[in-house]
């Protein structure tokens, strides 16, 4: 009740004109609170921090619900509200704007975490590097789950209690609202000059007739009216309350929206070289991250084969070398055996079957070898994809694995150059086209181990079991060998291909999200841009008989502003009733420029020049007053 | 297409010229603030309260001077008003209060329509009022530089043949573009000159950082970034930074006057305050940077959204927790926090201000040190 600030022995008009404390105007303003959720606090009111305390114990009695001032709330003393009282005060704490406010800081200190350090689910490979170079501190890190913060039990905890802590804010202010809206709106107070905004003139009109030529206009308006003797109330703009219920339930749409992702979609991963073709299986995929519900039966049974991939380059100028178009040419069906199609996979151009779909996220060479071990046997004759470690001449490593070959296993690693340069005795890349491939390659021999002990990255050969041959590390053009020492046989460098890393995923709750994120902002943009206001009329004779028009206007959630224009819009649109009706009946002449107006202009001494900026025109006044001019009323 | 490098140099030119431009807009704004006849805040209350006086000819029944002045204004209408006219506007004008800067609001030039004579009288409306030499240069100023920087920025589009944020250089041309246009609206629209220079000095050493240390010539775009999406989530971040810088200058112009206000309640020296004292109350800056966040806010929202929607069609995923987007969410989230922050007891004022700053202070760090030095999907920056 103590919107208007009023020292408590003296008692407001507005309150003492409304009994029923339903119908103060300046209380119901308040549930309106431009963020969603509620507090006790008032716009209008404040700007010291100071003043916002007792103002806040002040509210408590009229927000029974909905987010409130915890430190407002009074704590249970000892055991005698029982677990029930103990229950009702945890979930006030929980629901207070306060403990929202928390809540959403920790999500936002949460978060860091999850960017600065490398995460199991987007990076794996830099997770196993940290714990290699840090392993102490990687091992605490691990522990508290920071190499995996958008998964861990803490991160879920925070935003499960902030969802809870909205759910229970936004539960009671949709009831609010369709209560509300049931009922007509409050009163008008009996000041209205102690409105933000008010204006007063005179009329010859008797009152009920200005009065009602006032609610005419307000109701072409679209507002709801409520009349009573002597005045009239008018108020709009329940939309935006709709708006911000909209927000905070599609959040929580969105979150649901995310879980369906989590539990029934998958993701996953396959490098595929060109010519060659792989199903969508368990067992086909390099990666496979499945969502909690999905088995190896929800995969869905397309087969791509790829044709031709080609990438393009800038050729010239200071950009040189940075890529310029990607194109892989495939081939796929939905199911095995079903008709191929033909299809053009780019980035930003993915291949949807069955609502899984294929994107093209990467690109490499894989450098072909033929090899013959000492038997004359060729043991080994395909393309081996190597990994680009640098982007601007797409240097790439990998090796080639031979373990079966006789008399030894045979191991070879190395790099290959697409355009290779001779730079001060030292092999490099100079562009990322292939315009002088060549490989560059170190030989081993012995066990390469891959029957037993951990398993071993494709891309690099574990040379525990194996020693070195001596054979010189010469690059190879195409078409040139490499003769192993003693007899161990030849590997001849035939030429090369391209290679594709597609991502495969599956989400079904991204329709969901879709939406919730469209009802995200259109609840946003209604609880910004839509205003909840008031407009008060009161008419009555003075002492000479005249008629005094009193409007009085006020609004509590006028984010975007503007309320000062629509209030003198309304002003000037009914006192210009008044005055027609007025012209019709007497004869005309009005002067609207009133005596004090004059003054008013004359007393600004220097003219009505160089004012520019702050102070008594600025427009910001529009909003709510100053606490002390409401104090002092 | 190839490069138009004739072009991209023109484009070069005109953001060069437009930086100089600035300068000298900062420096009419500055000037307004040294030469601008503009009565200082104390001066306008003792003004107003002189008014009051006159018009209280009759009945004066509180000795508070608010009261004062609303039976004043009443007596004024009801002695002076001619009965058989309407609309003898005689509200009350806004009482002059602590800061002494609400005088009454009916000191509009006189002359205006019958309409606006009433605007005049409605308390809690302000009137329209002119501007002074100095800011007329400054805004003349302003407008010729935001053209150059326009220009710049179109003709290096035009010299790439696509829109002209792809890399870091031209996303930080393009959003402090948006923050001038941005700001030029408020100003109009608020009458808020007095963030020229604020707004100017920041924007002058932000554009000139932008042309002298994260230079990148014209290009072509990488692969992952030739779609429409760019032009839609690209755009909205690009609008959103540039009205959330402006409500960042507004929110430290805030402190400032803030705490210059404090120390003028509490009666203590207030050391060199010659700006502080010529500049608005802090809940009209407050109110300001609130209305300007919440212009902001659901343009980053649709922005964050976009950005999903082009990572599900290019990544696979909507959301996949790259660094960038984990910033742009703490950022999102930290807004929200201010705008909650508005309505909880005992947080708004300062502690809001400063959520809003550290909101801010989150976007540039995505801006500058995530893209830059934080490998991730968002590496685009163009910068080696």
């Amino acid at each position: 009740m103590t919107w208007l600030r009023t020292p408590p022995d003296a008692k407001p008009d507005a309150q003492a004109a409304t009994p029923e404390g339903r119908s103060d105007a300046a209380v119901d303003v308040q549930d309106v609170t431009p963020e969603g959720h509620r507090d006790s606090v008032v716009d209008i009111q404040d700007v010291t921090p100071e003043g916002h305390r007792d103002a806040a114990a002040d509210m408590q009695d009229v927000t029974p619900e909905g987010h409130r001032d915890a430190a407002a709330t009074p704590r249970p003393t000892g055991l005698s509200l029982g677990v029930v009282g103990w229950l009702r005060w945890g979930w006030r704490q929980l629901t207070s704007m306060r403990t929202a406010l928390v809540l959403l800081f920790l999500l936002a200190a949460g978060s860091v975490p999850g960017s600065l350090l490398p995460q199991d689910g987007t990076n794996p490979s830099s997770v196993a590097q940290y714990y290699s170079s840090h392993p102490v501190l990687a091992r605490i890190l691990g522990d508290l789950g920071l190499f995996n913060v958008f998964g861990a039990p803490w991160f879920a905890a925070i935003y499960i209690l902030l969802f809870t802590s909205l759910v229970g804010c936004v539960l009671p202010r949709t009831l609010r609202l369709v209560g509300s809206a049931r009922q007509p709106p409050p009163r008008a107070p009996g000041n209205l000059s102690r409105l933000p905004f008010a204006v007063s003139y005179a009329t010859p009109l008797a009152p009920e007739t200005a009065l009602e030529s006032a609610a005419k206009a307000l109701s072409a308006k679209r507002f709801r009216l409520r009349t009573g003797p002597g005045w009239v109330a008018a108020e709009k703009g329940y939309l935006r309350e709709v708006g911000n219920l909209l927000f905070h339930m599609a959040l929580l749409g969105l979150l649901v929206s995310i879980g369906l992702g989590g539990l029934f979609g998958y993701k996953a991963d396959r490098l595929l070289v060109t010519g060659t073709s792989f199903a969508n299986t368990v067992t086909a995929l390099d990666e496979f991250h499945p969502g909690r519900l999905v088995g190896p039966d929800n995969l869905q049974p397309f087969t791509v084969t790829l044709d031709h991939f080609s990438a393009s380059y800038v050729t010239s100028g200071a950009l040189v070398g940075q890529p310029a178009a990607f194109n892989a040419r495939i081939r796929y069906s939905a199911s095995p055996g079903d008709s191929m199609h033909s299809y053009d996979l780019a980035v930003n151009h993915p291949l949807i079957v069955d609502g899984a779909r294929v994107f093209l996220i990467g690109h490499g060479y894989a450098p072909e070898f033929r090899i013959t071990d000492g038997t004359g046997r060729v043991i080994f004759d395909g393309a081996v994809p190597f990994v680009p470690v640098e982007t601007t001449g797409l240097v790439s490593e990998g090796a080639v694995k031979v373990p079966d070959a006789s008399p030894k296993g045979l191991g070879f690693v190395g790099v290959f150059l697409p355009s290779a340069i001779d730079v001060g005795g030292k092999l490099e890349s100079y562009f990322p086209a292939p315009n002088n491939p060549m490989v560059s390659l170190v030989s081993y021999a012995g066990n390469l181990g891959m029957n037993s002990g951990p398993s071993q990255s494709v891309y690099s050969l574990d040379t525990a079991g194996l020693h070195e041959l001596a054979v010189s590390p010469r690059p190879l053009a195409i078409g040139q060998s490499i003769k192993l020492p003693n007899g161990l046989g030849t590997l001849t460098y035939t030429g090369y291909r391209q290679w594709v890393s597609l991502a495969i995923t599956y989400d079904p709750g991204q329709t969901a999200a879709l939406w919730s994120g469209i009802a995200v902002l259109a609840g946003l943009l209604l609880s910004f841009m839509v205003r909840r206001r008031r407009v008060f009329v009161r008419a009555s004779t003075d002492e000479t008989g005249n008629t005094i028009v009193d409007l009085g206007g006020l609004t509590r959630s006028d984010a975007a502003g503007g309320f000062e224009d629509e209030f003198a819009g309304l002003a000037t649109e009914i006192s210009g009733l008044h005055q027609a009706s007025t012209d019709a009946s007497q004869s005309p002449g009005p002067d609207l420029e009133a005596p004090d107006r004059t003054d008013r202009t004359d007393r600004e001494g220097s003219g009505p020049s160089h004012r520019e900026g702050s102070g008594p025109s600025d427009p910001e006044q529009s909003g709510p007053p100053d606490p002390e001019q409401s104090a002092g009323e | 297409m190839p490069v138009n490098s004739g072009l991209a140099d023109i484009s070069n030119d005109f953001l060069l010229t437009a930086v100089v431009i600035y300068a000298l807009a900062m420096l009419a704004y500055a000037c307004d603030f040294a030469y601008g006849k503009k009565k200082l805040p104390a001066l306008r209350a003792a003004k107003a309260s002189t008014a009051v006086a006159k018009a209280s000819t009759a009945v004066a029944a509180e000795p508070a001077p608010d009261e004062v002045a609303l039976v004043g204004a009443k007596s004024t209408a009801t002695a002076g008003g001619i009965p058989s006219t309407v609309g003898t506007p005689s509200a009350v004008g806004t009482p002059p209060t602590g800061g002494g800067a609400g005088a009454a609001s009916g000191d509009s030039p006189s002359g205006d329509a019958a309409g606006s004579g009433l605007r005049g009288a409605i308390k809690g409306v302000p009137d329209r009022e002119s501007v002074g030499r100095w800011v007329t240069i400054a805004v003349v100023l302003t407008s010729l530089g935001l053209a150059a920087h326009l220009s710049g920025v179109v003709l290096r589009g035009l010299s790439v043949h696509r829109l002209p944020w792809g890399d870091m250089y031209e996303f930080v041309t393009a959003l402090t573009c948006v923050a001038v246009a941005f700001f030029l609206g408020v100003m109009i629209r608020y009458r808020a000159y007095y963030l020229g220079l604020f707004v100017m000095a920041a924007v002058v050493l932000v554009l000139g950082l932008a042309e002298t240390v994260i230079y990148t010539p014209a290009g072509p775009l990488v692969p992952a970034l030739q779609s429409y999406w760019l032009a839609i989530h690209v755009t909205a971040m690009t609008l959103a930074t540039g009205v959330f810088f402006v409500a960042a200058v507004i929110g430290i112009a805030y402190l400032f006057v803030d705490r210059h206000a404090r120390r003028v309640a509490a009666g203590r020296p207030t050391g060199s305050d010659g700006i502080l004292r010529r500049l608005p109350r802090p809940e009209v800056l407050d109110r300001l940077a609130y209305r300007t966040v919440v212009f902001g806010f659901p343009i980053w929202t649709f922005g964050v959204m976009a950005g999903a929607i082009w990572a599900d069609r290019a990544w696979g995923s909507y959301w996949s927790w790259d660094p960038t987007e984990t910033w742009a969410f703490i950022t999102w989230v930290v807004y929200a926090c201010f705008l909650h922050a508005r309505a909880t007891a005992g947080w708004r004022g300062r502690r809001a201000a400063y959520i809003q700053l550290a909101g801010f202070a989150c976007l540039l760090f995505n801006v500058l040190v995530i893209s830059l030095l934080v490998p991730g999907l968002h590496s685009y920056a163009g910068l080696t």
